[in-house]
């Protein structure tokens, strides 16, 4: 399966980089995300409970950095399994300075396969693209905070920004009638 | 195909099960017709600690008329809204949309509150619900809230129904005036789930020009939405060849079609636009 997106981040693209290469704020953007620890230069083991409405999970994976260029480039493989099914596959970010901040595209070779891949599969882009949204808005609210600054509450974001996007598009709903 | 472990409980009352539910906020999983929860048990693909069977609450499955509103309890079935005479002189879109649901068995089983809260992107009940303009009464600890159904559908699989609260009602306004229902259907072969599904409620002036339009569509996106555009495009006009066909070319507007196996996403989109002109001159057809 190709994914293939770009999310809009408005932070400067060398503080968007150092975020995308530390384990501890990957730990607090990906969804569900319990554990992820670096084994090796440029590799990390995670533990990540995750799912969607009723259909839940645990995969056990790796992670591996290539193909490091700072600021720019940077490129994801990993490799993981758990009760539902397994994914393999390699994502290549691209990171763009813009006027408001950065421009990630991204785009990703991934196969899913077992139970997951049989029965769910009319919903796997779904939750990609799902997951992926919610990993880039936390990224954005992290990467606004300087180096050393705690770091923010991604709840409280995350609701902060439903709410505010839900108001905006009924705003315009409104001015358009 | 055989669950984890679960406890099962099934309340005599509503508030014994939103009790039931708080209880465990994490494990805890309400199951109504279960048609969708069940299967992914078996698959262990969810695995809920707890079972709280909300179908024998007799008091959750009815249809009734009040004042200008139409009641519908969460449990109710397909089939009874299937069947129902009372919803084929007054609402029609919600027998057509029924009938088209997967085989006799989830119809007799599966229930139309249970596919709401669910929320898989291409159930039907969704897309109707849309379409009418439903209220959705939810219940949790705290007492009861109304949401509209176009601000119900958050994401895939994923609803505006917080951890402890149980879908209860689903409130319809009578259709008044001169109306026009359809709701049109590509099911997959194998699952019966909509590719696409759209459903339409059309509400003409006297003059036979379109005062309003509800479209709501089903299977195309990560979950079930008003096609706006079209909505938008429709009102005002004589509903003719051209204008139908100006309108239907909006079905997709600002969604990023799914693509599987099955429908690539510029072939889903094709199917929205082809079903959605048929939906259309179906209601039209059958406006009284």
């Amino acid at each position: 399966m190709k994914l293939e997106g770009s999310h809009e981040l408005g932070a400067p693209r060398e503080r968007v980089y150092q975020c995308l290469v530390s384990p501890e704020v990957l730990q607090r953007c990906i969804p569900g995300c319990e554990k992820l620890e670096r084994t090796a230069e440029n590799t990390f083991a995670a533990t990540i409970r995750t799912g969607v409405g009723s259909i839940k999970g645990v995969f056990n994976g790796t992670a591996r950095l290539e193909d490091l260029r700072e600021p720019e480039h940077l490129r994801i493989v990993v490799d993981g399994k758990g009760a539902p099914g397994f994914l393999k596959g390699a994502g290549d970010l691209d990171l763009a300075a813009t006027e408001n901040g950065t421009k990630v595209n991204y785009t990703a070779d991934v196969q899913v396969g077992g139970t997951i891949a049989s029965v769910g599969q009319r919903m796997i882009q779904g939750t990609a693209k799902m997951m992926a949204t919610q990993f880039f808005t936390s990224l954005a609210a992290e990467a606004k905070t300087a180096v050393g600054e705690p770091p923010p509450q991604h709840g409280f974001f995350r609701t902060a920004l439903r709410w505010f996007s839900g108001w905006l598009q009924r705003t315009i709903r409104r001015l358009q009638k | 195909m055989i669950p984890a472990q679960f406890d099962y409980k099934a309340p005599a009352t509503l508030d014994e099960a939103v009790a039931l539910l708080n209880s465990d906020l994490d494990g805890a999983k309400i199951l109504a017709g279960g048609h969708s929860l069940i299967p992914a048990m078996k698959l262990r693909l969810a695995q809920p600690q707890l079972l709280v069977d909300i179908a024998r609450i007799k008091s959750l499955a009815y249809i009734r008329e009040e004042g200008d509103q139409i009641l519908i309890g969460a449990t109710t079935t397909h089939y009874q809204l299937e069947s129902s005479d009372l919803l084929k002189q007054i609402c029609p879109l919600l027998p057509e949309c029924a009938k088209s649901i997967g085989d006799v068995q989830v119809r007799n089983k599966g229930t139309i509150g249970g596919s709401i809260a669910h929320s898989d992107p291409a159930g039907d009940w969704p897309a109707a619900a849309l379409a009418l303009d439903a209220g959705l009464v939810l219940v949790g600890p705290n007492g009861e809230r109304v949401v509209k159904a176009e601000n119900f559908f958050v994401d895939l699989l994923t609803t505006d129904l917080q951890p402890g609260e149980i879908l209860r009602e689903i409130r319809i306004s009578k259709p008044s005036g001169k109306f026009g229902h359809a709701y049109q259907k590509v099911p997959h072969p194998a699952s019966g789930f909509a590719v696409v599904g759209i459903a339409v409620n059309l509400k003409l002036n006297d003059d036979g020009s379109c005062k309003s339009a509800g479209i709501g569509v089903t299977g195309v996106g990560v979950k079930a939405y008003r096609a706006q555009g079209v909505e938008a495009a429709l009102a005002g006009t004589n509903l003719d060849d051209n204008a139908i066909d100006a309108a239907v070319a909006h079905v997709c507007d600002g969604i990023d079609p799914n693509s599987d196996l099955y429908a690539s996403s510029d072939y889903r989109c094709h199917l929205a636009q082809v079903h959605t002109r048929r939906a259309i001159q179906a209601a039209k057809a059958r406006v009284r």
